[in-house]
């Protein structure tokens, strides 16, 4: 079987007494959107802060390609194409969508000492890299991002990876606070991502959106993955929620009855 | 998307003069056309040559520090220390200088040197020690306005041998355009202007600037090195309110242990009235430059047509608050995409 894009192997992360992460298994496959799902506290944002290189791993492996990496900080994991979407932190609303895009790798003009950034191609860029991630509409590449909505700053973070040729694509709760039309543009935003050869981690509360977009579904509970392989087509809402709670659908009834949360 | 439609379209369909007025620099250049009017109309000698030398020989020397406040606020950042600076800087040069330890040029160039650390000191606190740069540069004031009444006992030093010397004709010689005396800092300030206008608008560092007062969280992820931009930032005001207080000094020939009392927030004051956000992430150089000529011309302008120079503050006040509303205004139609 071929080597996966991504392989966390037996990681640990510690917070003083507290087990966030116990020997979790992790693997995102070449081209897969992989949802992972988990209630609050059951480990997948410090699993995937380890991933992006913004915490230290307390033990375990990480493997792209079979490689064996260490990602110590969010630059080392850009550098092995990594790249981690935030819903509120991923760009800067005063720039334009252009200088967005090409933050931190702006382009210069000759001559290079002037420190001049290359506007044009960046502006050119930028709009058949808006064009590829879906957005129809015209909208200019000098746009300030505070003017977007917020679907379409999810488009420009992802097309932002995209043209980076990030390998893994991490999406941090993307269609928080979303209306219909914008969280089915978002999905759609992932899915020509997959379509262009990029693998997504895909984080969401809501199980409805996962199913609607993922390849596979990996659940998570007090720190360790109890679920790697489940196929949505093939499995329901109730069933994930079932997995992601560890109790019986009655027991799940009974505990939202009794307003106790469900673990 | 639906939103897409309404973005595009507004950004489209929006005239040349919608435009104009939706800058930030629309506000301020109104607000400058209009004092200069004002004074004007009132007493005629407003536009004399003489006082308009005399407003641009003091102006360029305060705005040299604005211009790279400029920068440093749209970091996300500011700098309470650099009125201090501009009174110690000079006295650190002519102690030297007038002790037999250094010539006059080697003098300029350890007061620069030690501005550089101190900037380097506020960044550090800044940046490493993750201090608000309120705090720094408040301790960093006293400090360094301290140390330059403690080396003169409060007395202010003597200048005069500066005269004929290359370095001062360089930085504050002055010669006469038709009726207009101009001095040599006025090429300085107008090309610092120039440089940091593209530095801002233009280049690479440019953009980091921006992102690190915008979303420095953002900025580090995109692998930009916030913490040297801000650090170099503090370094670039500490060096220019030097080099103003060393000008100035020479202009004058004066080198008081407490001048630059209060230009810290004169200086914050024309940045801001210029459209710069006081919360960073956006700045801009020209919007400075009127800001620093409203401030200028409104001191000169209210003493001039036989206002008490004591009530300038009353007017500044009402400036900055009446340009905050505009400013705040114009944010929010920006941030609606109108």
């Amino acid at each position: 079987m071929a080597e996966p894009l991504i392989r966390m192997q037996n990681i640990r992360k510690s917070y003083g007494r507290v087990q966030a992460l116990v020997d979790a298994n992790f693997h995102v496959n070449e081209k897969e959107i992989v949802g992972l799902l988990g209630d609050n506290g059951a480990g997948k944002s410090t699993l995937i802060k380890v991933l992006s290189g913004a915490v230290p791993l307390t033990s375990g492996d990480i493997f792209i390609r079979g490689k064996k990496v260490s990602l110590r900080s969010t630059s080392d994991a850009i550098a092995h194409g990594i790249e981690t979407i935030y819903q509120d932190s991923a760009l800067v609303t005063q720039l334009s969508i252009a200088r967005n895009l090409f933050l931190g790798r702006e382009p210069i003009k000759p001559p290079r000492f002037l420190n001049r950034m290359d506007q044009e191609t960046m502006n050119t860029v930028a709009r058949d890299l808006l064009r590829e991630v879906g957005i129809s509409k015209n909208i200019p590449p000098t746009t300030p991002i505070g003017s977007l909505s917020g679907g379409e700053r999810q488009a420009v973070a992802i097309a932002r990876a995209m043209h980076f040729d990030s390998d893994l694509i991490i999406l941090d709760e993307p269609t928080n606070n979303l209306g219909v039309a914008e969280t089915q543009g978002v999905l759609s935003f992932v899915r020509n991502a997959r379509d262009s050869g990029h693998s997504c981690i895909f984080i969401a509360h809501n199980i409805h959106h996962v199913f609607q977009v993922v390849d596979r579904i990996v659940v998570m509970r007090r720190g360790k993955v109890v679920a790697d392989d489940i196929d949505p087509k093939k499995t329901t809402v109730a069933e994930v929620e079932r997995i992601i709670t560890g109790m019986s659908d009655k027991e799940i009834r009974d505990a939202v009855a009794d307003g106790k949360p469900a673990h | 998307m639906a939103c897409s439609n309404h973005v595009a379209g507004s950004m489209e369909n929006r005239s040349f003069i919608q435009r104009l007025i939706g800058r930030p620099e629309f506000g301020p250049l109104v607000l400058l056309v209009v004092e200069l009017a004002v004074f004007w109309g009132i007493n005629p000698d407003f536009l004399s040559p003489q006082n308009i030398s005399n407003i641009l020989a003091f102006t360029v020397e305060l705005g040299l520090i604005a211009l790279a406040m400029t920068l440093l606020m749209t970091s996300g950042e500011f700098d309470l220390s650099v009125g201090s600076l501009f009174g110690f800087s000079p006295v650190l040069m002519w102690t030297l200088y007038n002790s037999g330890v250094t010539s006059l040029e080697v003098g300029l160039l350890a007061a620069l040197l030690v501005a550089a650390i101190v900037g380097l000191v506020n960044g550090w606190f800044v940046t490493q020690l993750k201090i608000p740069s309120f705090l720094v540069t408040l301790g960093m004031l006293l400090v360094v306005r301290g140390t330059a009444l403690f080396i003169t006992d409060g007395f202010p030093q003597r200048t005069w041998s500066a005269e004929g010397s290359w370095l001062a004709n360089l930085l504050v010689g002055d010669f006469y355009i038709g009726p207009f005396r101009v001095y040599a800092s006025l090429f300085w300030f107008i090309g610092a202007a120039i440089v940091l206008g593209y530095v801002l608008t233009q280049s690479r560092t440019g953009n980091w600037i921006q992102a690190a007062g915008g979303n420095p969280l953002a900025a580090r992820a995109r692998g930009v090195n916030v913490s040297r931009v801000k650090i170099g930032l503090f370094v670039l005001s500490s060096v220019m309110a030097s080099l103003a207080g060393v000008i100035s000094s020479l202009r004058t020939s004066a080198a008081n242990p407490n001048s630059g009392t209060g230009y810290e927030l004169e200086v914050i004051a024309m940045v801001v009235i210029g459209g710069t956000a006081l919360t960073g992430g956006r700045g801009t150089i020209i919007g400075t430059v009127l800001g620093i000529l409203i401030l200028r011309v409104m001191r000169n302008g209210i003493v001039l047509i036989g206002v008490p120079g004591l009530a300038y503050n009353i007017f500044i006040g009402a400036i900055i608050l009446g340009m905050m509303a505009l400013h705040s205004w114009l944010e929010r139609r920006h941030q609606a995409g109108t």
